[in-house]
């Protein structure tokens, strides 16, 4: 039946993150983006909220409230988000699709108190890169995978403990739990990346880099490595659908208050109806986002709907960001604003399909 | 909970709806052809006779529904109308008397069949610049009528129109609006020509003057504005669903025609394995779904909070931009992709890019809806941002 009724722990969760977001996070975008590096306090205090440990437990497991979780996140700081996200990537496909001793041995670490990073890697480095298309190689070789293979623009790379690599084996993707100090593997330094600086985005090679089968994700049943990309798609949906609304609620009061040829900005049509479009999208993406979620959540098709929702995003995002930059004129251009970042987060992230999860 | 599943009611009249407009695609070509001076007919068509009516179904279902609101629009985007299999259950002047009138209009004038009449030659997207008038005559308590309205759906069918009328001015010089019932036969009420048009040419689009009409006063329904606001926020996201049931037709038809060639959607892979027809699907596709999304909030809030309340009137005002705007460019990418051959009145794809057109200007154009957004979330005013 259809609903678009939050649950109360919903409403919790989305005004507890609101306020996070609002107060602790906001204020700090600037200079993460500076720094482009993570600030591990900022991130403790975001861990200690809860987000990620619930999604360690089986009845904690919700895709929908993640998704509303990143949308606030998002809508004060992508990096952090997505910070979130890969961690929830990783942590979400162990619990969904982990063997029993898998959730046991590895769940336990994200449960705690202290932040723990850890990613899902899929993308790599090669213009016109395609999840479908991959060059990492895994071979069986007795009771091991022999993993082959570099794997790009992996979110905290030094900072994380493990990898959930996402690499070919005998013609189909397969997934493959890496210790981040698994001899074999090493990690760039990260060259700095136009958005999401702060992410510290790094290239990971792997080079014969043993991997016991036992550490295949769902071990001999192996995985369905689609359902790793539609969260990851759901998930960056979500935290752009929360980047348009920032956006869009840091032009409104600007453009009222902006005088032009003797009238506010939000009084000329063409501004004024950039910005009904702008909320448009922004509503879409989000019901487009649950929708998905709700798929995922309830073990449905999920990969049309998950798609879907990460076109549009990725789509009108740059359009939103595009046209929040043009509203300010030569301020937009300026440091003196955040929609500069904004405008770089919105072409990075609409890029980056496969470093999240829900 | 957020819940987007379907209910077995749901289903059940989304497949009422689909046979239903199946059965219509088997001989729309040869509707499409009939002339607009032709009127259809005043009945159900032929083609549907012995069939349950769907909205009949809608009101009988015992199954669990997502809610009257939402499961009519999920009815609503099965497929193209391909034309009026029958008359609209309650049409938008019947709908006012029925749901807004005093008891003793709903038991005069609530079994008739009323269409809607505002527009005007001068005055379309801006009804508070019509010039129709109604003048009270104190001595037979009745309502003169003078004016002329254009571009009224079905005036040829039914009983009349419920007519939008400025009064005399009140004290602030301000001219109220009347919503009038009116009927034909009445003196001095002429219905002219049907225009011909781009599409939907099944549907009935006409004109009438009112030449020193006189009408009882009892005939007047109270509210003014509020009435046509009232009708307009419950029917708009239903004539966007109809737009998202357009564009499934011929989403349809392109994916399967692109299929045939050997251009299959899939999902599963990211853009850059996609090709250009495979992308252009993809991204056709989610502006569909975007445009559900939105139009199945506005109803569902419309069920939270009731029909008459003005609390969802944004949501109504996206729900229909949205649909203006992907009825456009889905039309319009589909004959976009299915190349030359797509223009051919051999297949149905013409005739719904033709027929979508006109969702993206009745029931107000897509500016005049933009306008409204901007206004509520700009906090101006009519006047302050027009
Ligand atoms: C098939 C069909 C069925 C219809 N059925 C009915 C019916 O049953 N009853 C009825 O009363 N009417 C009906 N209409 C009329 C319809 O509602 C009007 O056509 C519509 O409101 C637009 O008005 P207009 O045609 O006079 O355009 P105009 O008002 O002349 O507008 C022309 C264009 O200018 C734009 N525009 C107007 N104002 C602004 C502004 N302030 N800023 C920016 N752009 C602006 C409009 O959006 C539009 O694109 C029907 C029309 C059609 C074609």
């Amino acid at each position: 039946m259809i609903s678009y009724e939050l649950t109360e722990e919903q409403q919790i969760v989305q005004s507890t993150m609101a306020e996070f977001a609002r107060e602790e996070l906001f204020p700090q975008t600037r200079r993460l983006d500076d720094d482009a590096a993570i600030d591990t306090e900022l991130l403790a205090k975001l861990w200690s909220t809860g987000i990620v440990q619930m999604q360690a437990e089986a009845e904690g497991r919700s895709p929908v409230t993640n998704a509303i979780a990143l949308e606030e996140l998002g809508a004060a700081d992508a990096t952090l988000a997505l910070a979130i996200a890969s961690t929830l990537g990783f942590v979400g496909a162990i619990a969904d699709q982990g063997s029993a001793r898998q959730r046991e041995e590895l769940l336990p670490a994200f449960a705690g108190d202290a932040f723990q990073a850890a990613a899902v890697a899929v993308l790599e480095p090669s213009f016109g890169f395609d999840v479908s298309r991959l060059s990492a190689k895994a071979s069986r070789d007795g009771d091991n995978y022999i993993l082959n293979g570099r794997k790009a623009m992996v979110p905290m790379a030094s900072q994380c403990s493990h990898f959930l690599v996402i690499a070919e084996s005998d013609g189909v993707a397969d997934a493959l739990i890496v210790p981040r100090d698994t001899p074999g593997v090493s990690i760039a330094e990260p060259k700095g990346t136009l958005g999401l600086r702060a992410l510290e985005l790094a290239e990971v090679t792997f080079e014969n880099v043993t991997v016991p089968a036992a550490m295949r994700l769902g071990e001999d049943k192996g995985a369905d490595v689609q359902q790793i990309i539609d969260g990851a798609r759901i998930a960056l949906a979500a935290i752009m659908t929360g980047l348009g609304r920032g956006i869009r609620d840091y032009v409104i009061p600007y453009v009222k208050d902006r005088i032009v040829h003797g009238t506010p900005l939000a009084k000329k049509q063409f501004i004024a109806f950039t910005i009904a479009d702008i909320h448009m999208d922004v509503e879409a993406m989000r019901w487009m986002t649950w929708k998905a979620a709700w798929a995922l959540e309830e073990r449905q098709p999920v990969t049309q709907q998950a798609q879907l929702a990460f076109t549009y995003a990725g789509q009108q995002i740059i359009f939103i960001a595009d046209h929040g930059l043009q509203m300010l004129g030569g301020h937009g251009f300026t440091k003196g604003h955040p929609v500069e970042l904004w405008y770089r987060n919105a072409r990075a992230i609409s890029v980056l399909e496969g470093a999240a999860g829900v | 909970m957020v819940d987007f599943s379907l209910t077995e009611g749901d289903l059940k009249l989304m497949e009422v709806m689909r046979a239903e407009r199946l059965r219509a695609r088997t001989i729309a070509r040869e509707i499409d052809r009939i002339p607009e001076s032709q009127p259809l007919t005043d009945g159900d068509h032929p083609i549907v006779a012995g069939t349950i009516a769907p909205y009949a179904a809608l009101a009988q279902e015992k199954a669990p529904i997502s809610g009257l609101a939402v499961t009519e629009c999920l009815m609503q985007t099965v497929g193209a109308p391909e034309f009026n299999t029958r008359p609209a259950p309650s049409p938008s002047g019947t709908w006012i008397v029925n749901e807004l009138g005093s008891e003793e209009q709903k038991k005069a004038y609530g079994h008739l069949w009323l269409v809607f009449g505002v527009s005007e030659p001068i005055a379309g997207s801006d009804p508070s610049a019509m010039i129709s008038t109604a003048k009270y005559d104190p001595e037979t308590d009745e309502y003169v009528l003078n004016g002329e309205k254009t571009f009224i759906s079905n005036i040829d069918l039914g009983d009349g129109v419920v007519v939008i009328v400025k009064g005399e001015p009140d004290a602030d010089g301000k001219r109220p609006f009347y919503n009038v019932v009116l009927l034909k036969g009445t003196p001095g009420f002429e219905i002219g020509q049907p225009w011909r048009k781009l599409g939907t040419r099944y549907h009935n689009l006409g004109s009438f003057s009112m030449v020193d009409v006189r009408v009882p006063a009892m005939n007047v329904l109270g509210n003014g504005f509020v009435n046509i606001q009232t009708r307009l926020n419950v029917n708009r996201p239903v004539q966007s669903a109809l737009g998202l049931g357009m564009c499934r037709s011929i989403l349809d038809f392109t994916h399967g025609k692109l299929a045939e060639a050997g251009d299959e959607v899939d999902y599963a892979k990211g853009r850059s394995s996609r090709s250009f027809a495979e992308d252009k699907l993809i991204r056709m596709e989610a502006l569909w779904e975007a445009t559900w999304g939105v139009i199945m909030q506005c109803k569902w809030l419309e069920q939270q909070l009731g029909q008459l309340s003005k609390g969802f009137q944004t949501q109504v005002a996206m729900a229909k931009t949205m649909s203006g705007k992907a009825t456009r460019q889905i039309t319009q990418g589909c004959l976009e992709l299915l190349g030359a051959e797509g223009i051919s009145e051999e297949y149905l794809a013409e005739k719904y890019f033709r027929d979508a057109r006109i969702i993206d200007i009745y029931e107000g154009p897509g500016e005049i809806h933009r306008l409204a957004i901007a206004r509520k979330l700009l906090g101006y005013r009519k006047g302050e941002l027009d």
